[in-house]
């Protein structure tokens, strides 16, 4: 946990290049970011910007050439790979553009996926994927295949994965980019509830500035700096 | 759900591929559940004794003794017991069901051999009660299905009756069950006087003597006294260990054993590789998938386990059903085709579906433990 006014995610001097056709492409240079603990922040910017790359940073599967990067009081930069897929299983749920389900599991046990690795009976999982499908409206369909849902809904099953673990962090890349505007606006209608209400910390990555609308501010990234800030409506 | 039953669903994303795999699995543990339950059927090297001695004639062991050499065996001092035994080969209702008969004098094989074979002085006083009694072994009896009471015709294949038939009847006294699991039991023991009153040749001769050394004895000093005994007789001998006996009789078997073994071993890398490669493809069209579970919080010994529990999961299924296909061959046609599948042969199998489950596993788990998240994404 922060100390005091200590910020929840903390970027410092972050440095990232990619090799590309014998060349290294710089990525960041230098960024700096601070987030506190409950805030919902969209992150918007042009291709090749580098909000993938963040996010990824953010989320622990890539790792910066230099700089610190912490989120609580795990240092993600100085982690090794066990250490952070443990982090991200405990602290961190992420929300993917194409939901990412595994089609061969009903939206139950996808939403079930997070609590193997966590020491709970099988009771207990049950009992958690249920209050969760509740919390993003799916109640009934707990044995439905993904091949069957709407995008709307096998949205909300990748939401109700991402914090069933009940993680302080929630990733969200494109969250409503295969979405229609009416499922787009159910799935950011929830993920506020979960900001306001459950107080998730939440980083959106997003084109729309409509979806931006539903973030307590927007930063916007160009050439691997955020170059505005701003609080949403 | 748990961590099997996510490894199970993947084995089943598609369910014709794993079918034919489980199938490839099942037909080669089928081919080695028969295999072995052949050579646990038609062996007991093992069970063998250094210390007891066979005498059979020089010019080879379908060559006959005298009975009346016996005397001169017993009389060296360092001789403690001895029996004679002459064999009848036939076979039961069908060619193919083979049955072996050891005729002996019950009471002298109880002196010399009764504690390997299991014998007890009931079985002696029950096949002692009248000539055509005999004692079967319990191997030889669980594949027959045979059971003390009842009557058993063996067709000899070459010792006829003096009526002309080559029918030998017979009633079993008793089941002996050998000193332990390796003692060769797939053989009844008859009378000696029965057999050799009614056959037509070989009167008054035996296949062996056997012949239990004194405590302290050197056996091979007493199989080469034995043997200079006879060496300027009409039919010289030759001495050897139990085992040494048992082992040179079962030579004859020994090729058929090594090309056993190799198509087995053949069928067992052919299906190593088809399941590797099978399983390499099916891991490599998930790689995206892995990145997920990894995004998830999966590491990377999770995704190991995951790939071994599938792997493993195809084994356990298509090995089961090939060895229980197996059991029931040798149940209903283990006493025509010589057939024994005992417990060993079963958990040889067992331990040998988990070798190769893990096996064939290692390989797509160590490329799916490999990727990084990032390539994985940029799969899709």
């Amino acid at each position: 946990m922060t100390q005091g006014n200590e910020p929840y995610i903390a970027l410092s001097g972050i440095k990232k290049a990619y090799r590309i056709g014998g060349e290294m492409i710089p990525i960041f240079s230098g960024l700096d970011l601070t987030i506190p603990r409950g805030d919902f922040v969209a992150v918007m910017g042009p291709s090749g910007s580098g909000k993938s790359t963040l996010l990824n940073m953010l989320a622990g599967i890539d790792r910066p050439d230099g700089g610190t990067l912490r989120i609580g009081t795990s240092h993600l930069d100085q982690m090794g790979e066990a250490a952070r897929a443990a982090w991200r299983a405990h602290n961190m749920g992420i929300v993917f553009q194409f939901y990412n389900l595994l089609p061969m599991l009903t939206a139950a046990e996808n939403v079930e996926l997070p609590l193997l690795l966590k020491p709970l009976t099988r009771k207990e999982r049950r009992l958690r994927v249920e209050r969760v499908l509740d919390l993003v409206g799916l109640s009934g369909r707990e044995k439905q295949y993904p091949a069957l849902m709407s995008g709307g809904q096998q949205q909300r099953v990748g939401i109700a994965r991402a914090i069933v673990s009940d993680p302080g962090l929630l990733l969200c890349d494109e969250p409503t980019g295969d979405l229609d505007r009416k499922s787009a606006d159910e799935v950011l209608e929830m993920l506020r509830f979960l900001n306001r209400q459950l107080e998730k910390t939440i980083i959106m990555v997003t084109h729309d500035p409509q979806a931006a609308l539903y973030a307590r501010r927007t930063l916007h990234l160009d050439k691997g700096d955020f170059i505005e800030e701003k609080r949403a409506a | 759900m748990t961590f099997f039953d996510l490894a199970r669903k993947n084995a089943w994303r598609k369910p014709l591929r794993t079918v034919l795999l489980m199938i490839s699995i099942a037909v080669a543990f089928l081919i080695y559940g028969l295999t072995a339950s052949f050579l646990n059927g038609t062996q007991g090297a093992a069970g063998a004794s250094d210390d007891l001695l066979g005498v059979t004639s020089a010019s080879g062991r379908t060559q006959p003794l005298p009975i009346a050499a016996m005397s001169r065996i017993t009389a060296d001092l360092d001789v403690a017991a001895a029996g004679y035994v002459a064999r009848l080969r036939g076979f039961v209702d069908v060619e193919k069901n083979f049955v072996a008969v050891s005729a002996a004098d019950p009471g002298l094989l109880m002196a010399v051999n009764g504690k390997e074979l299991g014998l007890t002085p009931a079985l002696i006083d029950a096949i002692g009660q009248a000539r055509d009694k005999v004692l079967v072994g319990r191997a030889l009896a669980e594949a027959q299905g045979w059971i003390a009471g009842q009557r058993v015709t063996v067709t000899a294949f070459d010792m006829s009756r003096q009526d002309g038939s080559r029918d030998w009847r017979f009633e079993i006294a008793g089941i002996f069950e050998g000193e332990n699991a390796a003692t060769d039991t797939y053989f009844m023991i008859a009378r000696y006087d029965y057999v050799n009153a009614a056959r037509v040749r070989g009167k008054d001769t035996v296949d062996a003597f056997v012949v239990r050394p004194r405590a302290g004895v050197s056996p091979g000093e007493l199989a080469a006294r034995i043997d200079t005994l006879f060496s300027n007789s009409a039919t010289p001998t030759r001495t050897q260990s139990e085992r040494q006996f048992l082992e040179a009789f079962l030579r004859q078997y020994a090729d058929i054993g090594l090309i056993v073994n190799l198509v087995v071993g053949a069928a067992f890398v052919t299906l190593l590789m088809i399941v590797v490669n099978t399983m390499v493809f099916a891991v490599r069209e998930r790689t995206f998938e892995i990145g997920v579970l990894k995004t998830l919080g999966f590491s990377r010994l999770d995704i190991v386990a995951l790939i071994l529990g599938e792997t493993l999961f195809v084994f356990a299924v298509g090995g089961g059903i090939g060895l229980a296909l197996a059991k029931l061959a040798a149940t209903f046609a283990g006493p025509a085709l010589g057939l024994v599948f005992s417990t060993p042969v079963l958990v040889k199998a067992l331990a040998i579906i988990a070798a190769l489950g893990l096996a064939t596993g290692v390989l797509p788990a160590f490329n799916a433990m490999r990727i990084p998240i990032i390539t994985a994404f940029r799969t899709r």
